[in-house]
């Protein structure tokens, strides 16, 4: 994902703001890390420039 | 189209059959984008990504695009399409795509696992657009998988319409305008009473009859509200 999309994300469990920790990116697109949410505390992995933003009751299923 | 023709092709492509390929709807899908579309779009069940790279790569008026898709398969799938360019089925030159990064460190579009509307700002989209799973399906039929998912609508084939016509209107910039296809075999009147219901105008953006069933992309304003 770009790091500019985090102007539009939000915490899907109750529309809060997001923080971003990167553990790698390439140029402008974040590859690795999490956003989590800043009232919840909920963290929501970014895998393969991928941010998963389902709610943790539905994010188990492959 | 059938979950059968939709699993033939899928065969005849010799794709894997756990995402949905693109077909007349998506075709559809993306010829509506091409005429309403426009600023930041939201495609919702992006499913291979096939609408949302045509939409990033071939509509001028539209900015910038988001795809999301509840299931793993269909965002690697569409993630690889936005990292590896456009919709290959075009068969023409790259002259209209250049707006990859030419690097390969950008993305023609971005990719979130997400269900439905529900990661994302309020106001944050100009148009939002989706193909929703819309066959109506017996419950002691569902085949639970992740191709299941991305056709059956449930019993009555409006199960992900419904939420989305209750959501969408949140996530929609003022002005901004929703592009939802309808399928006959869900029930156009049926899905009609609840775009109403959920406080839209809609107007038929494109339409095509097929043998068995005949699909229109509405265009979803909210009402008292202007579009353009």
């Amino acid at each position: 994902m770009k790091e500019s999309l985090m102007d539009i994300l939000c915490d899907p469990l109750d529309k809060s703001d997001l923080e971003l920790e990167v553990d790698e990116r390439d140029g402008e697109e974040i590859i690795e890390g999490r956003l989590i949410g800043t009232v919840t505390g909920e963290v929501y992995p970014i895998e393969d420039g991928i941010p998963n933003l389902l709610p943790p009751d539905m994010r188990d299923e492959e | 189209m059938t979950e059968r023709t939709a699993r033939d092709l899928a065969a005849r492509r010799g794709v894997e059959t756990n995402v949905y390929q693109p077909a007349e709807d998506s075709g559809l899908l993306a010829d509506a984008i091409e005429k309403r579309g426009r600023g930041r779009l939201l495609e919702v069940g992006t499913g291979s990504g096939w609408v949302a790279a045509r939409a990033a790569r071939e509509v001028p008026d539209v900015s910038s695009v988001v795809a999301s898709d509840l299931s793993p398969h269909a965002c690697r799938a569409a993630r690889r399409r936005a990292v590896e360019g456009g919709p290959e089925e075009a068969g023409v030159s790259d002259s209209t795509g250049d707006r990859t990064e030419p690097d390969g460190s950008g993305s023609l579009f971005d990719v979130v696992r997400a269900n439905l509307v529900s990661p994302f700002a309020d106001d944050a989209f100009d148009t939002v657009a989706f193909n929703p799973p819309y066959l109506p399906t017996d419950p002691e039929n569902e085949w639970d998988d992740w191709m299941e998912r991305a056709l059956s609508g449930g019993e009555s084939g409006q199960e992900l319409i419904d939420p989305f016509l209750e959501a969408v209107g949140r996530v929609l910039a003022p002005g901004g305008v929703g592009l939802l296809l309808v399928s006959s075999l869900t029930g156009y009147d049926a899905v009609l009473d609840r775009v109403d219901a959920c406080g839209f105008d809609h107007e038929v953006v494109v339409e095509e009859s097929y043998p068995f069933e005949s699909l229109s992309v509405l265009a979803l304003t909210a009402t008292g509200g202007s579009s353009q």
